[in-house]
């Protein structure tokens, strides 16, 4: 008599170990997956062209805006700062490319500091931001 | 006396299966966390290599397809000014004359990121890829 109750109520409970390991891959699978990408905070109208094509390790972004500012991680930075602060988020994430959001109307000038001060910061795969036509 | 031991046996069983749902409350927050702060950013762009200091010099003596913008964003490739729709047909031209030519864009400091966007992206429609960025006088 014990013994049948003892049986039903294994049967009843329902077995969570494929669930499990389920869950655990797709876990795995978004941490490593999970890139913490520091967006510029500003919106620019990017330039177009045909021959755009999508970067695979880009991380990194840096956005000139027409009023020709320099914008990392959501803040201003100075010309002067970028290096470092290109520094900062590399040191986070070692393998990731730079991609730089620079505006139609916005100066050269600073695009080309961008670009140096990424070369001295160590990033190897730079990318200037532009729409797909 | 063997309705008590199998009592026994059951209650030892139970209490060595490890109580699995506090652990799967966990790992359920944590893969949430994750789906929810993952950025799946499709930002497309050209591919630009500054290249070192001295570099575009020896660039310029081996023939390179120079390409000036110019502070007005006024295009000359190869010292001739060039309409902006103009310039992948000029490329082209000189691509063929000797396909191993790399451009070169020379780019003034006042010029603006639309020009220069142009002017990459039609030396990549011409077939030149292999595009180095300088800084010009303007």
């Amino acid at each position: 008599m014990e013994n049948d109750r003892y049986i039903e109520e294994e049967e009843s409970e329902i077995n969570l170990t494929p669930m499990l390991d389920v869950v655990f891959i797709m876990l795995i699978f978004f941490i490593v997956t999970a890139v913490f990408v520091k967006e510029p905070g500003v919106d620019v109208s990017k330039p177009e062209a045909a021959t755009a094509i999508t970067p695979e390790t880009a991380s990194i972004f840096v956005a000139v805006t027409p009023g020709n500012e320099i914008w990392i991680d959501g803040k201003p930075v100075e010309p002067a700062a970028v290096r470092s602060e290109l520094e900062r988020l590399r040191s986070e994430n070692p393998e990731g490319g730079l991609v730089i959001q620079s505006d139609q109307s916005a100066r050269n000038q600073l695009l080309i500091a961008v670009m140096d001060a990424a070369k001295q910061a160590g990033i190897g795969e730079v990318t200037i931001a532009a729409g797909r036509q | 006396m063997r309705r008590r031991h199998i009592a026994a046996i059951g209650t030892a069983d139970d209490e060595n299966e490890i109580n699995l749902t506090p652990m799967l409350d966990v790992v359920f927050i944590m893969l949430i966390f994750f789906i929810v702060t993952a950025t799946f950013i499709r930002e497309t762009g050209i591919d630009a290599n500054r290249p070192d200091q001295d570099q575009p010099q020896v660039v310029r003596e081996s023939g390179a397809i120079l390409v000036i913008i110019d502070n007005q964003d006024q295009i000359w490739v190869d010292n001739q000014l060039v309409d902006p729709r103009a310039v992948r047909a000029h490329i082209e031209r000189m691509y063929a004359e000797n396909p191993e030519r790399p451009v070169v864009i020379q780019i003034g400091p006042n010029s603006t990121t639309n020009t220069l966007v142009g002017v990459m992206d039609a030396s990549r429609s011409a077939g030149v890829y292999n595009i180095s960025l300088a800084e010009g006088p303007g």
